[in-house]
């Protein structure tokens, strides 16, 4: 086994403040902690926001915490047209061509600088993600026999591109964030002579307080909550529909919080039931948390709920679609929440969270465990090391 | 990557128990037809992609589209809950009904004619394309018998 002294971190986008996408925040947080123990810098774009994708900083690098973070430009060239119209065909299930497949990566979010500088460079390790990415694409190309993939895969029409084979195939291993994600990329890519891993992201344990929430909103009655992007992706329609049919039909004033950013379209019953609190400072959405009957999480499109994991940690039970594979495994391998398919499965289940306050109790105190067991930084890194050392 | 990392088997309750349960229950309220309403299929609305393959629920959707399809135009008690003003407003709506009933009755009408047909449509095309699969795994499984015979 050889240590990998220089590892260099590529994402599309980085905050010091963790204000980007979750797979990026994922990478940031491993790089952080990498940085303790090697050599490590962070390769990164002048871009802040994932729409436009617009240069809004220098380029660069600083150092923070013994962190080196570069930053290059985004190409400006790009065709952005076609990327899109490319775009909205792959996401419709239109079958495409080589040409077009190439076209699509070709314009997608890339750095010429970025891949120059990685191109003349002698880390020993390149850490990549997510897969979706023209950066990620080409990042990967370039040092394939020390590239290692952070994919955050999901089952969505990106990921049986033709053109992700070529990436799958040629790097040298890959680090998950969760078994059901591990299993889907065998599945579509075999990844026969990869060294494989998962690792996900640790989490630091804390102690919230359950009324703190409530207190500060004058809420007397039960909540649920959804903490995250809120958009039709991310199954946020669904979720409002779902609490809201609760609501109506079963005549039991529970109240929905909403933590996190982004538009969302209500049925006009359920606003007057709505908390929407906005993105919060930490230690008010842990308190939040804390103090939900349960986490909702409606999402198909996971690699690994991070979010699901800090409702554990502040003592909640969760309750998620069974359509997402990740977040059912999640929930069968601690044992901290229940799964449903449909409208009433859901009601039932909501119902029962709501009067059996034991089982709640049961719920939460596994989840928690698990995560402090599983998800802690010592076993992540463990993890993480394992697969980049050992791999070489 | 041993995957028993991720268990750990702490005391409790069985989650997978509860689960069957609660779809045991589900599925026998079902049977007595206690879900169809109208609010189950406005809820399912954006979960019905991931739905498509549950045969079984299919069948209770096409209930509650059944139920949601006609909407009830027949004449209905016009009431007020803001006591100090309630004669008053319901005097107002009345009037405001009288005024529509016609062009909302005939509205609706058609409305309700639409939604019927689009009904039926859907539940003949289920129905045949159900009988259509049913036949061909019954041939398959006919042909493959017929395979083994000869092969054996």
């Amino acid at each position: 086994m050889t240590r990998a002294e220089r590892i260099a971190f590529v994402v599309p986008r980085w905050s010091r403040e963790g204000t980007v996408g979750g797979a990026e925040n994922l990478l940031g947080s491993l790089a952080r902690r990498a940085a303790a123990q090697r050599d490590v810098e962070v390769l990164t774009t002048c871009a802040r926001n994932h729409f436009t994708w617009a240069n809004e900083r220098e380029p660069g690098s600083e150092t923070v915490d013994g962190l080196t973070v570069r930053y290059f430009r985004v190409n400006e060239d790009r065709d952005l047209e076609r990327f899109l119209d490319v775009q909205e065909q792959i996401s419709h299930g239109v079958e495409i061509s080589d040409e077009e497949e190439r076209d699509w990566i070709d314009h997608n979010v890339n750095s010429r600088d970025l891949l120059d500088h990685l191109t003349d460079s002698t880390y020993d390790t390149v850490v990549i993600g997510p897969y979706l990415f023209g950066l990620t694409w080409h990042a990967s190309g370039i040092h394939p026999g020390r590239t290692f993939l952070v994919p955050c895969l999901h089952a969505e029409p990106f990921a049986q591109l033709r053109i992700m084979h070529r990436m799958f195939a040629q790097v040298r291993g890959f680090l998950f964030n969760s078994v059901p994600e591990r299993e889907l990329a065998r599945r579509l890519f075999g990844l026969r002579d990869a060294r494989i891993g998962v690792v996900g992201m640790g989490l630091e344990s804390f102690e919230a307080d359950a009324g703190a929430f409530a207190r500060r909103h004058n809420l007397t009655q039960p909540y649920v909550i959804y903490s995250g992007r809120r958009e039709p992706l991310k199954g946020t329609p669904m979720l409002l529909d779902f609490v809201h049919g609760f609501r109506r039909r079963t005549r039991i004033d529970l109240k929905l919080v909403l933590t996190g950013s982004g538009e969302f379209d209500a049925p006009a019953g359920l606003r007057p039931h709505i908390i929407d609190a906005g993105i919060l400072p930490e230690k008010e959405k842990q308190e939040a948390m804390a103090g939900a009957v349960a986490f909702l999480h409606p999402s198909v499109n996971e690699s690994l709920s991070i979010v699901i994991l800090e409702a554990w940690l502040a003592g909640t039970p969760c309750l998620v679609t069974a359509f997402s594979d990740v977040m059912q495994y999640q929930c069968l391998q601690s044992g901290g929440g229940l799964w449903f398919q449909t409208y009433p499965e859901f009601e039932e289940q909501l119902n029962r969270l709501i009067q059996d306050t034991e089982l709640r109790a049961t719920l939460a105190r596994r989840g928690r465990a698990f995560v402090r067991q599983q998800y802690n930084w010592n076993a992540v890194e463990k993890r993480f090391y394992d697969v980049i050392d050992g791999g070489r | 990557m041993n995957d028993s990392l991720f268990q750990i088997g702490a005391e409790g309750v069985d989650t997978v128990r509860i689960v069957e349960e609660i779809q045991a229950a589900v599925d026998e309220k079902i049977r007595d037809g206690i879900y169809p309403d109208p609010e189950i299929a406005r809820a399912e609305r954006h979960n019905l992609q991931h739905l498509q393959s549950q045969e079984a629920f299919m069948e209770y959707y096409m209930n509650c589209l059944r139920q949601a399809a006609y909407v009830d135009i027949n004449e209905f008690e016009i009431r007020e809950r803001r006591a100090l003003i309630a004669p008053l407003l319901v005097g107002a709506k009345r009037l405001i009904w009288k005024v529509l009933v016609f062009y909302t009755y005939r509205l609706w009408s058609q409305q309700n004619q639409v939604n019927g047909l689009l009904v039926a449509a859907v539940e003949g095309m289920d129905r045949k394309s159900g009988r259509k699969i049913r036949d061909l795994e019954t041939r398959v499984a006919r042909l493959e018998k017929q395979l083994a015979d000869r092969s054996g």
